[in-house]
């Protein structure tokens, strides 16, 4: 009887200084048990990135569950609204005489059966995009129109795993939105050459 | 110097700890955990016995003194010299009170801003230009992290241009934080076939590319080994160098499994008017020779909420950075939804860097 008692007690004892110590050496397992725990009582933080965003328009949009700013478009198009020039609908302004601009533009933006200029613009309503099955969407929000096709890309934006954050990491959240990296009629990234090249890295491993 | 029983040689700084206030297992300096009662007991030590009132043999002993006395000579003589401009003399008085200033860890914050004001006064005298230096401490409720794309990243290394010029690196060596490896489609991460210094246009057929950089550890390898505590981990997650503490033995280049460390073989010469004026005590003011430096996620530009220079360089978006401990933050958003992973995750060092892919 006396033999159990003392090995209760030493085990009562390990399992005391097991748990104690253990809570010691390292509070978490991992960096994202961490996170989780130490993210409860997140209340908040001083530092804003308001201030580094006062240079450019920005408007709010909500998608996804997600709220944040991306910068506003039509103020910054040379010649809004468009139907200044295009007082009629396109197909009435075919004559020589007219002034041309953005004739240049070629559309290099999947292939001819999915796309061509009225997949996106509307000829009778050139101050607004238009989506597939004839919606009007604000240049503002052109976004509307990528995410009818790049849906997974848009998830990603919306989560911010896609697209380029502006000004800084503090609240509140702003996004560039598709246009700002991507030319709609021309979306892909140049390839180009590297910024820079390390000569004396050449020169250290020689 | 040694003990008795040991067969080698090995400071002794370690073993006597009078201010246990950063070895604690949940890597905070305050709060969180119960290992931090004792913190206000202890005696706080000025610079003189930081650099003193340690066990020291005695050449470095007497190479300390040397130094100092060097500089207190220097002090004496042209403090009491009739000629002296004012300008030596407060010259001569900043460099005495920089050479006995203590380790930046332990500073209080009225002693790091006298730190900071001094360096900026004394690069007045030497330049006559002013800069502007921050002592900011960790922000509450801030955990820094970052996600590398590798899906994006097109090889254009604007990041590393623009890490350079912000974090005013050593032009002359061309030193580089930042190393972006083009590798072949269809291997992996194989860093002995990668390329880290290519020149050729970009992206190259069958190749993606990953940036690495310091990672700033949570578990980090590099600040246990450090003999002089030159080197922590701030309550932010930055693992930053107090280049004045710094001895410049190299135990943390070699300790650190992902090469984020770089080394000062020379003076680090930046041109006067590429110099980011912009500063950070423990980040981009002007290092000298001899001693460790690395990518402090930008800590000049990063604790005032802004992002790195290479987040805001980087023309395809496949840098993001943000706080961990936010849960509404575009970085929580990609651990949570993205497949992430680290490199060497194995070895325990929690790397707060997740590659992932779209």
């Amino acid at each position: 009887m006396k033999k159990y008692r003392i090995i209760y007690i030493l085990s009562v004892c390990f399992l005391v200084i097991g748990v104690s110590s253990c809570k010691h050496e390292g509070e978490y397992h991992s960096i994202t048990d961490k996170i989780k725990a130490e993210s409860k009582a997140y209340n908040g933080v001083s530092v804003s990135s308001e201030t580094y965003l006062s240079e450019i328009h920005t408007i709010e949009i909500t998608e996804g569950g997600e709220t944040f700013l991306i910068p506003e478009r039509e103020s910054q198009i040379k010649s809004f609204k468009c139907t200044e020039c295009h007082t009629k609908p396109v197909a009435q302004m075919t004559s020589k005489e007219l002034q041309r601009a953005h004739w240049d533009i070629k559309l290099d933006h999947a292939n001819s059966n999915t796309m061509n200029c009225a997949t996106c613009h509307n000829g009778d309503d050139m101050d607004h995009l238009t989506s597939i099955t004839g919606n009007k969407i604000s240049f503002n929000k052109s976004y509307q129109l990528c995410s009818q096709c790049h849906t997974k890309q848009f998830q990603d934006w919306t989560g911010g795993a896609h697209g380029k954050q502006i000004a800084g990491w503090a609240p509140p959240r702003a996004s560039m939105t598709c246009v700002n990296c991507h030319d709609p009629h021309k979306p892909h990234f140049e390839s180009r050459w590297p910024a820079r090249f390390n000569t004396e890295k050449v020169k250290e491993r020689e | 110097m040694s003990s008795n029983t040991k067969k080698w040689f090995s400071l002794n700084l370690n073993n006597k700890k009078p201010i246990q206030n950063k070895s604690c297992g949940c890597g905070k300096t305050s709060g969180g955990c119960e290992s931090h009662n004792n913190l206000d007991a202890a005696t706080k030590k000025d610079g003189f016995d930081q650099v003193f009132d340690v066990k020291m043999s005695r050449r470095t002993a007497f190479k300390q003194l040397a130094a100092s006395l060097a500089i207190g000579a220097g002090a004496v003589s042209t403090s009491c010299s009739v000629i002296a401009g004012d300008d030596s003399k407060e010259k001569a008085q900043i460099d005495w009170e920089e050479q006995f200033k203590g380790n930046y860890k332990l500073m209080t914050d009225d002693e790091k801003k006298a730190t900071v004001d001094r360096l900026v006064r004394s690069y007045q005298l030497r330049t006559g230009k002013t800069l502007n230096m921050s002592s900011k401490n960790a922000e509450e409720n801030v955990l820094f992290g970052y996600a590398f794309n590798i899906s994006k990243c097109q090889g254009y290394m604007d990041c590393v241009t623009a890490c350079v010029e912000e974090n005013n690196q050593d032009r002359n060596s061309q030193m580089e934080y930042i190393r972006i490896h083009e590798m072949k489609d269809g291997k992996g991460f194989n860093f002995n076939e990668a390329d880290d210094n290519y020149y050729h246009e970009v992206p190259a057929e069958g190749h993606f590319y990953m940036g690495t950089q310091c990672f700033h550890c949570d578990n980090p390898p590099c600040v246990d080994v450090c003999p002089v505590q030159a080197t922590w981990r701030e309550d932010d997650g930055l693992v930053v160098v107090d280049y004045d503490w710094c001895v410049g033995c190299r135990y943390c280049m070699a300790a650190c499994p992902y090469d984020g460390r770089r080394f000062n073989w020379s003076k680090p010469e930046v041109p006067e008017d590429e110099v980011n004026k912009n500063q950070h005590y423990l980040g981009n003011r002007l290092r000298k020779k001899g001693v460790m430096e690395k990518c402090t996620f930008c800590v000049q530009r990063s604790r005032a909420g802004k992002n790195p220079a290479c987040v805001e360089a980087c023309p395809t978006g496949a840098r993001i950075f943000g706080n961990l401990l936010d849960p509404d933050s575009t970085i929580r958003w990609v651990l949570e939804n993205k497949k992430v992973f680290r490199l060497k995750e194995d070895l325990g060092t929690e790397p707060k860097f997740w590659y992932f892919m779209d």
